[in-house]
């Protein structure tokens, strides 16, 4: 990285390119950085409210457990409803995470280094979200473990050929690598709040767990390697995982989900909703935490380019879906796209294809790309967009099957938007317990970017 | 364990003492840095990470074990389901491959924690907060004959302090 930043600094910079002027050395990165644990009342507002909507679902989860599923709104031949779109919704948001610290760290993508922390632990509490449902679903969430395909004696038969024995395996796995890498890459920053730590109970808490970590050579040669290998196994892990959920549709023979096209589509849609929950959370991070010279225009430019071609994957992937209903004469495929569009269920498809295809192009123009308020906004037309995009792969396609006389209707009862809003409740307060306890941003990495101190001249940025 | 640290605040000094212990060969270096930095790896030249091995053996174990888990259930519960053979190694290899990735990462992760001595529960002699936070340490393991070398060295290349570890 020869000379960064002198004269390329243009506006449309290149993403490997991002640096931090304003950031001048170790001591200020610890300062400002650190300053961010520090409890505000806005802080308190934001979890009092992430805590009703907890509460909410939770309150929802005890009376449907009392009363029955037929409390969600299932009803034949719809009994997949809120709570898969929910579970999909959320193992999407999921993705952006790792994708941006194990995948962009292996493609060297500059922008990386200030979000993707915040982006890591979105994942992990994305994750834990999504793997709720499925055992809300299951209507009596003590037998959950029946899910698990182990040896047993209970007659219970193993089916390793079945969709949802690999989610259980591909979710499971995320889910614990995705906190292991999130915790690794903690530590060093842990151990400087351990350092800086004056209260002697919470420096005991830090000192534990940052594992004795003493930032010598040995430690972050064996680091720097297990790192980059953890990075390459969340790559593939990554890509697995949604192509995995897509397969609890594709491998069905409903219309709508028996497509060959449903691993990328679904993983290009989950980092297009990622990025856009990265947004929901680091544009209004970056303004209360005054951390803008850290998340630049720069950085949200680059993000907002992954955005742009994501939105242009997963709109070409909807275009192809009509397509080949068409090409391939089969009639029931037809009858089901037109209804998609047309029919029954025409509000959720236009919606969907708003959100997702239309607004997303609006980042064609640098100027949008560069403008915080319109990036916020957008990443929440997307998140909503992303919703309804699981909804119509769902309902309709369950709805109106081959069969007229089975073709049915869906209803989410207060039950099912219940469980909605406290999926957000349980998620964002997680996020925002996290972002008070650990640094929001990762300290050893931003050291990385910046030019350390010199006595013989400036090594010209030299890394 | 014996002897002597300097703490530095530029890289370049750091370098050029890492430098020069390493030709005076006065004892076992052990270098601190708040980051990964290149110029101090040159100049440590240490052997490469031994963790690689961890991940290709937990790698193999997981990839193994998800076939074996996969195939040794259907055999011993032998239902014909989707019209397909009773081990069926294509959708087996999903099971496989995140199996793999699930043990040949935790096996990265102890690669990384067996090699680099930790979790311990306290930072060991030579250690300083400082060298978390804007500071680099050099810590050099000498007996008392030859710590006093070891300290004019360090100040020679520009430690802003220097001290000895008993």
């Amino acid at each position: 990285m020869a000379s960064v930043g002198e004269g390329i600094r243009g506006p449309n910079i290149a993403s490997a390119d991002v640096q931090l002027p304003a950031v001048r050395d170790y001591e200020q990165v610890d300062r400002e950085i650190i300053a961010t644990l520090g409890f505000t009342k806005q802080w308190f507002m934001g979890l009092s409210v992430a805590v009703l909507g907890m509460l909410i679902g939770a309150s929802a989860w005890i009376y449907q457990i009392y009363w029955g599923l037929g409390q969600a709104g299932y009803e034949p031949p719809v009994m997949w409803g809120n709570f898969i779109i929910t579970f999909v919704f959320w193992v999407g948001i999921g993705h952006a995470g790792t994708l941006i610290s194990a995948i962009l760290f292996l493609f060297r993508a500059g922008f990386r280094t200030s979000i993707y922390r915040a982006a890591e632990a979105m994942t992990v509490f994305a994750v834990m979200t999504a793997g709720l449902f499925p055992i809300i679903h299951i209507g009596r969430p003590w037998k959950f473990f029946w899910l698990l395909p182990y040896p047993n004696w209970r007659l219970l038969f193993p089916n390793f050929k079945s969709p949802l024995v690999w989610d259980v395996f591909a979710i499971s796995t995320y889910l614990t690598i995705s906190t292991t890498f999130l915790y690794i890459g903690l530590i060093p920053d842990i151990a400087v709040l351990r350092d800086k730590e004056t209260n002697p109970t919470r420096k005991r808490i830090l000192a534990i767990l940052a594992l004795g970590w003493r930032n010598s050579d040995r430690e972050w040669r064996h680091f720097a390697k297990a790192y980059l290998f953890l990075a390459a196994f969340s790559t593939p892990l990554v890509l697995s995982v949604h192509s995995v959920v897509s397969f609890d549709f594709a491998m069905a023979l409903t219309p709508g989900w028996h497509a060959s096209i449903f691993p990328p589509y679904f993983v290009a849609g989950a980092i297009f909703s990622g990025f856009a929950m990265v947004w929901t959370i680091i544009i209004p991070m970056r303004k209360w935490f005054k951390l803008e010279h850290y998340i630049t225009l720069n950085h949200l430019d680059a993000t907002a380019k992954v955005v742009l071609f994501t939105s242009m994957v997963v709109g070409c992937a909807y275009m192809i879906e009509f397509f080949i209903a068409w090409y391939s004469g089969v009639r029931s495929e037809q009858e089901f796209f037109w209804n998609r569009v047309f029919g029954q269920w025409w509000w959720a498809a236009w919606i969907m294809l708003l959100c997702n295809m239309s607004l997303p192009m609006s980042l064609w123009s640098q100027k949008l790309r560069r403008n915080p308020t319109w990036l916020f906004v957008l990443s929440l037309f997307i998140n909503l967009g992303m919703w309804f995009e699981r909804f119509v792969i769902v309902v309709p396609s369950l709805s109106h099957e081959f069969e007229p006389w089975q073709w049915g209707s869906y209803l989410p009862s207060w039950v099912d938007m219940s469980f909605l809003i406290g999926s957000f409740g349980w998620f964002f307060m997680w996020f925002l317990l996290f972002v008070k306890q650990f640094p929001v941003m990762a300290i050893a990495e931003l050291k990385e970017i910046v030019a350390p101190r010199v006595k013989h001249g400036n090594d010209g940025g030299h890394h | 364990m014996q002897g002597v640290v300097g703490a530095f605040h530029e890289i370049d000094t750091t370098v050029s003492a890492i430098e020069d212990l390493k030709k005076k060969k006065l004892g076992d270096v052990t270098v601190y840095s708040p980051t990964i930095r290149h110029e101090l790896e040159r100049a440590i030249d240490a052997p490469q990470s031994v963790v690689r091995r961890f991940t290709l053996i937990g790698g193999l174990v997981g990839v193994s074990f998800g076939y074996w888990v996969a195939i040794w259930s259907s055999t011993y519960w032998p239902l014909v389901t989707g019209g397909k053979a009773i081990a069926s190694w294509i959708p087996y290899t999903i099971i496989g491959f995140e199996v793999m990735v699930l043990v040949g990462a935790l096996s990265t992760v102890a690669g990384m924690f067996i090699n680099s001595r930790i979790p311990r529960l306290s930072t060991t002699s030579g250690y300083d907060a400082r060298f978390s936070g804007g500071y680099f340490g050099v810590f050099i393991a000498c007996d008392a004959s030859k710590a006093g070398q070891a300290e004019e060295l360090l100040r020679h290349h520009g430690a802003v302090e220097v001290w000895r570890e008993a």
